[in-house]
């Protein structure tokens, strides 16, 4: 292949031409190109010792394919993998610069144990492992299953979730395990359980191409998925006649692209897509054979002394709201949206008329493909599971669904929240393939599988993340895991989370580095990280991606996996491990064998390794790009163009929500008169933990800062670089103000970054919650700045 | 559009004066220094032989296409833009995210020192099949595929430079070798 094509295809890949934006002979040139040996060439760096593997990035939940160069039993290089159909070579400056996460000076290389000086004390893994044994066999004897919890990651490989999995449902027969996924993407679970009853999108990030239309609806993609955010651009350097549409609360990177940019105030969403809604029924402009055949109609608890947030009175403690879901109909529909008029949807959300006029058109355009894209705004929200719910609604009324280029479409943040979190079920409510702990028979089936007594799995759910460290605090667990994850960095309303010196609770915290949530343990296990184990990740699209181990971790730095697997063998727990030597293949056969034939089929591990990841439902060796579409995915009823399958409760249909519009669980008064939004950077990812051990990422972005609206800051005297204090009920702390910069907050609000241990922006937040997904809303509450003087 | 470029200029001689906190301590080479420019000075703004550079001048408050164009730009009294290696694209693209790949480095330090070594520079020559023969490229041409950018000009190190740049179809002669087997008949 020339260089030539191999540009052009780079392209070409990207975009495809004209409207037929994916040709066959596109495809076929990826295949092609997918069984070539190597594209780069040996030039770069191609010394007789240096070797290329693939694996996925190890950052964001878009699951680039990087290229990984491996040079004395050390990395030295990535490269996109123009192999992989996700960013056909492309990459982020996170992602050029991921090699260097593995070499920071302090790397964590022994198990240490805290003494009660407070000092760290260097042990063998065998008394580690001894010791969280019997910390765990003690607690279940003395208070039982209750009384002991696993806090897992959308960055556990799958190995790592399902070990945790088994250990904990169907070993210590307890459901106190979630994840730190719950913090993100837990409301968009939730949204498609809900109109779906099966998680996870229908679409795939071809989709980026196809569309005609690209609705962000709060998500700055140019700095969190900045290359399915190049994909949009490519496409529309293609096609001049895509849009890119900006739905925010704060003027971001991505705005600077948008053909449309609609400024909302804070929660206002909720009343923003219902007014949509509102102008799609008054114009006709239903799908209405659509949605005879493929949807029904459901509302929930709508009353808003009944939901609350989970922040306030008795739910400051517990969260355990449960909503009730009853049939509803086409009529009730229509009255339900009467209320939402452009006018009084103008007043609530400071959208004009005009531009939500836009919007109604360019949804109802039945010629024109829409594709909407969300992450962390929608997600984290007091009423997330509804806005997932009235976006996917959007496409179901109007039929732009499960078709290529028209789709609604979560972005995730973890490179395994789909993989590990979703698919595995290492949520405190579930199970593999959409199972849950409340249903007899997915139990029964879990037992089955895993060849444990009837009764095993118990049926009470456990404690969401919030809730397990509220009840952390409380005192109520004896023992408490956490794995590949920062929560005394990422928890909202952090100051609860403080521990009390000699609380007789024991905390374990599986980590590379040292982070704030190191400094909380009684026992630091130090963990293998990316390529220097065996993995398997799944990404946002249902990708689910497999990489082999390139070099040794460090010290004596063990995978996840292996430390749950050897505690519960020391439990006496060996039986649910049983796989001699190299367990990895087998563990992956047999949770994959919850996921055949229910429309969640994985790949066989055989099939991943030899490929850059496969979209599933994969049946016969063949990968879904489209679920539910017909001519796509193979359990489509012959004949059906769309068919909810999954959706066995709602006669194979999807659900349209009513969902009413709620304000914020804290709104701006006068005392703390503006919004705080937290949110993420390009350069870091998440807690920092991993790219502030990079220093051109760490030069680059070195520490936190506040962004305010110009008039805002020269109201309060404030210029760009001055020190500026934020107080909220929760808390106060000193930022530099950013005027102007990256980020312009619209009059009334500030953002502040939250990746920076130094300044935890979380002591500030509210722990107020979704009422479904029971994820926390990071981006609303209410906030007071002040200037402070220099030297004062 | 002059006044954007002389702020720029001003800003950028801050920078090159070390009036700034500019990063690495790596300067930005002037007329003089661009025309040696120095496999170690490339090194260091790079994690790895093929990660994106960093910027090594402060944000100068203009599109950053401006000055590294398809051309380079030579701003009088303060030293050569490179060019851009990248495809030139008009309107919106990969492209137009500059920073989405190369940061710039605003202060020195570190949060904690690192001890990655990444990929040395790979500064072989291209293969030729006899002496006289044009060299095959020794890399690869995704985001290269601005030959000039990088084999002409001021910013061109004299290892690599083109002595024949007027003919401008460079993939005429020099094709990319892309793999290390060897024909064999199926």
């Amino acid at each position: 292949m020339s260089a030539l094509d191999r540009r052009s295809l780079f392209r070409v890949l990207g975009v495809g031409a004209g409207c037929v934006a994916f040709s066959e002979a596109d495809r076929a040139r990826a295949a092609a190109l997918e069984a070539a040996p190597s594209t780069l060439g040996p030039g770069l760096g191609s010394s007789s010792t240096l070797k290329w593997d693939k694996a996925p990035c190890r950052f964001c939940g878009t699951g680039c394919g990087v290229e990984v160069a491996t040079e004395a039993g050390k990395v030295v290089a990535v490269r996109g993998d123009e192999k992989s159909p996700v960013n056909k070579g492309l990459l982020c400056v996170k992602g050029y610069h991921l090699p260097a996460i593995l070499y920071g000076a302090d790397r964590l290389l022994y198990p240490q144990l805290r003494q009660s000086d407070g000092t760290l004390k260097r042990i063998s893994w065998d008394e580690a492992l001894e010791l969280i044994a019997s910390k765990y066999r003690e607690a279940l004897d003395t208070n039982g299953p209750e009384s002991v919890a696993v806090y897992g990651s959308g960055q556990w490989t799958v190995f790592d979730g399902y070990a945790a999995l088994k250990w904990v449902k169907g070993g210590l027969r307890s459901n106190h395990l979630d994840p730190n996924a719950r913090l993100c993407m837990a409301s968009a679970v939730t949204g498609f359980l809900t109109q779906f009853q099966s998680d996870e999108p229908m679409g795939c990030y071809e989709d980026l191409e196809l569309a005609d239309d690209v609705v962000l609806w709060g998500a700055n993609m140019a700095e969190m998925h900045p290359v399915l955010f190049s994909r949009i651009l490519e496409s529309k350097r293609a096609r001049p006649t895509v849009r890119i549409v900006d739905i925010a609360t704060r003027r971001t990177p991505s705005s600077e692209y948008a053909d449309l940019y609609v400024e909302l105030r804070p929660g206002s969403d909720l009343a923003l897509a219902n007014g949509i809604l509102h102008l799609l029924v008054k114009n006709g402009k239903l799908a209405q054979s659509f949605i005879d055949q493929n949807c029904v109609y459901k509302r929930g608890i709508e009353d808003l002394d009944a939901i609350g947030y989970g922040c306030y009175g008795e739910q400051a403690e517990r969260y355990t709201f449960v909503d009730e879901p009853k049939d509803s109909n086409f009529e009730e529909f229509q009255r339900f949206l009467e209320d939402y008029t452009p006018q009084k949807v103008s007043e609530i959300s400071g959208v004009s008329v005009a531009q939500l006029e836009l919007l109604a058109a360019l949804y109802g355009d039945s010629k024109r493909k829409t594709l909407s894209l969300w992450c962390m705004g929608v997600n984290q929200h007091t009423r997330g599971t509804w806005m997932n719910n009235l976006i996917t609604n959007l496409h179901l009324v109007t039929g732009k669904i499960a078709r290529p280029g028209n789709n609604p479409f979560s972005l995730t943040g973890q490179p395994s929240a789909c993989g590990t979190v979703r698919e595995v079920g290492t949520l405190s409510n579930r199970l593999p393939a959409d199972m849950v702990v409340t249903n007899p028979e997915h139990r029964a089936k879990a037992e089955k599988i895993w060849k444990l007594p009837e009764g095993t799995i118990p049926s009470k759910p456990g404690h969401h993340a919030v809730d397990m460290f509220r009840a952390f605090q409380r005192g109520e667990l004896a023992c408490l895991w956490i794995q590949t994850t920062n929560p005394w960095v990422s928890l909202p309303n952090l100051h609860r989370y403080q521990r009390k010196p000699g609380d007789g609770k024991f905390l374990i915290v599986s980590e590379v580095y040292p982070t704030p949530t190191t400094d909380q343990a009684d026992l630091i296990l130090p963990s293998a990280l990316w390529v220097e184990r065996e993995g398997v990740f799944g990404n946002s699209e249902r990708r689910t991606q497999q990489w082999n181990k390139l070099v040794d971790p460090p010290g004596e730095a063990r995978e996840d996996a292996w430390q749950i697997v050897e505690v519960a063998k020391r439990m006496g727990m060996g039986h649910l491990f049983p796989w001699e030597g190299d367990w990895h293949e087998p563990m992956f056969e047999e949770y994959r064998s919850f996921t055949l034939g229910v429309g969640k089929d994985l790949a066989s591990y055989a099939q991943l390794k030899t490929t850059r990841g496969l979209l599933w439902p994969v049946v016969d060796g063949k990968e879904t790009r489209y679920r539910y579409a017909g001519g796509h995915d193979p359990y489509v009823a012959k004949g059906r163009d769309v068919h909810f399958y999954k959706a066995k409760g709602y006669g194979e249909r999807a659900a349209i929500w009513l969902r009413p519009s709620h304000p914020p669980a804290e709104v701006p008064d006068a005392e703390y008169p503006l919004w705080l939004c937290t949110g993420r950077v390009l350069e870091h990812w998440h807690t920092g933990s991993l790219t502030r051990r990079v220093r051109q990422l760490h030069q680059a972005m070195p520490r936190s800062y506040v962004e305010l609206n110009r008039a805002d800051a020269s109201a309060l005297g404030v210029k760009s670089g001055d020190l500026v204090r934020l107080k909220t009920r929760r808390g106060a702390m000193e930022f530099e103000a950013r005027i102007d910069g990256r980020g312009q907050p619209p009059r009334g609000s500030v953002f502040v970054p939250f990746f920076d241990e130094s300044l935890l922006i979380n002591e500030l937040t509210l722990d107020a919650m979704d009422n479904i997904s029971k994820e926390p809303d990071y981006k609303k509450c209410a906030v007071r700045v002040e200037r402070v003087e220099r030297g004062a | 559009m002059r006044a954007a470029l002389s702020l720029a200029a001003f800003a950028l001689l801050a920078a090159c004066t070390g009036e700034s906190s500019s990063g690495e301590g790596v300067a930005v080479p002037g007329r003089a220094g661009a025309l040696k420019s120095s496999a170690s000075v490339r090194a260091a703004r790079r994690l790895y032989d093929g990660a994106p550079p960093t910027i090594p001048h402060p944000p100068l408050g203009a599109a950053c296409t401006q000055c590294h164009n398809s051309r380079g730009m030579h701003v009088e009294g303060l030293g050569f833009a490179p060019p851009s290696p990248h495809e030139e694209t008009h309107g919106m693209s990969t492209f137009s995210r500059c920073n989405q790949c190369h940061v710039h480095a605003l202060e020195g330090g570190e949060f904690v020192a690192n001890s990655f070594a990444g990929l040395a520079q790979d500064l072989r020559r291209g293969e030729r099949l006899y002496d006289g023969a044009p060299p095959v490229m020794p890399h690869g041409m995704l985001m290269r595929e601005n030959c000039s950018a990088c084999h002409d000009g001021p910013a061109a190190r004299e290892e690599v430079r083109c002595s024949h740049p007027e003919r401008a179809r460079c993939e005429q002669c020099h094709i990319p070798s892309v793999d290390d087997s060897s024909f064999t008949r199926p």
